[in-house]
């Protein structure tokens, strides 16, 4: 057994220190550039903190490390708060943040891509994530390491037909190893997901593939550490956490509203929260 | 110059409510995201199907419907439709020759922030690839308007590219009829020829006055139709005009560029062509300014490489 590099926190406190700082970055850094998926990125912060604080091994300092465990954003378009995260565990510096959509070429585009260090996967076309992270699991198997992969998907993204074949696959090769997350935030672009293709009965969908599922509270940071630290669910099954979520969690205005899908605050509107919020300022010159 | 502005995709939105109208076989079939169709899907709800998140489907869903007499119309970021549905495409519609009209967004630099996987500057190649499609690629948002009036005329496979949300400038020329195979002389002049199409035309335009300001006249030909090419209108402009360039917000392989030089290799191998475009790279992020300048497709980067071209050959 391979010693964690990355000292996992329990802290509770740490963790929601840092799932509070990537909602913050990713309001500021959206306003910034006058564009980005904003909702997408809100609905991840508690998950993306306890895996990075408190579940993943890996080595910043050294983001090809073998032993690491992996991460995947499949729903590429949350990258904001991928960007935070990956800032705040020390892969880059955070003054790297004020690039995203900014700067011709940036290592911060609109989805996230593996030239920025911590980036395991270029993502953005929804329903690949699972088929990667499936590969990865699959050579860890084969080098005999007990890395882990982790792979965050959306709700809507469950749609594309991929998915439902890399679940089959890997449920097939007994890959517990394997370990997706859904951000069930219930919305995708255009409209709620039951309204335009039904995914209900979610989990039963995921149990009949052969995966161990659990259903969980997607913004609960213990709820969510103690899921993680229970993985495999099942010997010999790859594991699928359901997490129920808020899309545009923690911003009022964009709570549960399929406009904030992919729109942003105008400068004026963020100097309005600034104080309520908390937020920093726009521009530190 | 005229600066109306309007967006090439609200354009086409406008034209396809109006042609529900004239002709109830229509039907659109959407991919999540349905605001493409405009005020399609509220006028006509039961010609109006969402299959989700799954382009693919939406491609054999359209083909289904197309083999039972309808007329469907399938829309999404260019690259997923075309690339990852493009066995669908290929297989479902393209071997019969159905009659489904595919719509692309988003392409050329019109993506921009949203980088690779969303930046569409290969689609074309991928359809050109396959037999049986008719491709237009529309100058602008009036254009586009015609363009898609035409594509419901027309019997068979269409593979059409629209750009972003964004208004852009209206061609400066007076208004000319859309025909489905028909390149347009949008400027006229002796020492070069410029062949664009959309996003590209009007960059072209504006880089023909540059040329003209310092005594180099060009034809500028908006190739809206990269199939079927216009081989006769190169073929006549050609016979006088030696100096070749093709324009395109696309990858010279397997677009514009690609179909010019193929058709003059064979056909009038007695001209010069310089084919600009993205050559053989990705896009990246950067806004769509940046990425013109970029890859040399601004009006002015365009004016110097065409004059440069003349100087040397
Ligand atoms: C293959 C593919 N099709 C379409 C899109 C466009 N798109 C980006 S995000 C999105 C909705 C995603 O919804 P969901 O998976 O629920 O993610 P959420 O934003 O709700 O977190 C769509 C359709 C895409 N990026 N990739
Ligand atoms: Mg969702």
């Amino acid at each position: 057994m391979v010693l964690p590099v990355y000292k996992a926190s329990e802290n509770i406190d740490t963790i929601r220190e840092a799932a509070d700082r990537i909602r913050k970055d990713c309001i500021r850094m959206s306003t910034r550039a006058g564009t980005g998926h904003l909702g997408p990125a809100l609905s991840l912060a508690e998950i993306l903190a306890v895996l990075y604080k408190g579940v993943m091994r890996y080595d910043a300092q050294n983001p090809k490390w073998p032993e690491r465990d992996r991460f995947i954003l499949s729903k590429g378009h949350g990258c904001l708060a991928l960007y935070s995260m990956l800032s705040q565990a020390g892969f880059f510096e955070r003054s790297l943040l004020d690039e995203f959509c900014s700067v011709y070429d940036t290592m911060l585009p609109g989805h996230p891509e593996i030239k920025l260090p911590g980036v395991e996967a270029n993502t953005g076309s929804l329903g690949h994530g699972i088929a990667l992270g499936m590969g990865m699991a699959l050579a860890a198997r084969i080098d005999g390491r007990d890395s882990r992969v982790f792979v965050v998907t959306g709700d809507g993204e469950l749609q594309e037909g991929s998915n439902w074949e890399a679940a089959m696959a890997a449920a097939h090769h007994r890959l517990d190893n394997l370990i997706v997350i859904v951000d069930r935030n219930k919305l995708q672009l255009g409209d709620f997901t039951e309204n335009i293709s039904q995914l209900e009965p979610l989990a039963d969908k995921w149990r009949s593939f052969g995966w161990g599922v659990r259903v969980v509270d997607g913004h609960n940071i213990e709820e969510l550490l103690s899921t993680f630290k229970q993985v495999p669910f099942v010997c010999g099954k790859p594991s699928a956490v359901i997490a129920s979520t808020i899309k545009g969690k923690g911003l009022a205005i964009a709570e549960n509203k399929v406009e904030w899908h992919y729109k942003v605050l105008t400068p004026q509107q963020y100097e309005e929260l600034k104080n309520e919020m908390s937020l920093e300022e726009l521009c530190h010159e | 110059m005229n600066e109306q502005k309007k967006s090439t995709r609200s354009s086409f939105a406008e034209a396809l409510v109006e042609m529900g109208y004239k002709n109830k076989n229509i039907v659109t079939v959407a991919a999540d995201s349905a605001s493409r169709y405009g005020d399609f899907v509220k006028k006509f709800p039961e010609r109006s199907f969402n299959v989700g998140i799954a382009e693919q489907t939406m491609i054999g869903v359209a083909a289904g419907l197309a083999l039972s007499g309808k007329i469907p119309v399938v829309t999404s970021y260019a690259n997923f439709l075309t690339f990852r549905a493009i066995e669908q495409v290929r297989v479902d519609i393209a071997t019969s020759g159905l009659n489904v009209k595919l719509i692309g967004t988003d392409t050329g630099f019109s993506s921009a922030w949203l980088g690779f996987t969303h930046l569409a500057l290969e689609d074309m190649a991928a359809v050109r690839a396959v037999p049986n499609i008719a491709i237009i690629d529309p100058a602008d948002a009036a254009e586009a308007y015609k363009a898609t009036e035409a594509i419901f005329k027309y019997e068979g496979p269409v593979y059409m590219r629209l750009r972003g949300r964004k208004e852009e400038p209206l061609l400066p020329v007076a208004e000319k009829s859309f025909e489905i195979g028909k390149g347009q002389i949008l400027a006229e002049g002796g020492d070069v020829l410029i062949v664009a199409c959309g996003g590209a035309v009007y960059d072209s335009l504006k880089a023909a006055e540059i040329l003209q300001s310092k005594g180099m006249h060009a034809t500028v030909v908006n190739m809206a139709t990269i199939r079927p090419l216009d081989e006769e209108l190169l073929m006549k402009l050609t016979s006088s005009i030696k100096h070749i360039v093709t324009v395109e917000h696309h990858n010279i392989t397997g677009g514009l560029g690609s179909a010019v030089a193929e058709f003059l290799a064979e056909n009038n191998p007695d001209v010069r062509l310089m084919r600009l475009g993205v050559k053989n790279r990705f896009g990246t992020a950067g806004s769509e300014d940046m990425l013109k300048k970029e890859f040399g497709l601004d009006s002015e980067s365009l004016g110097s490489r065409v004059e440069r071209f003349l100087k040397d050959y």
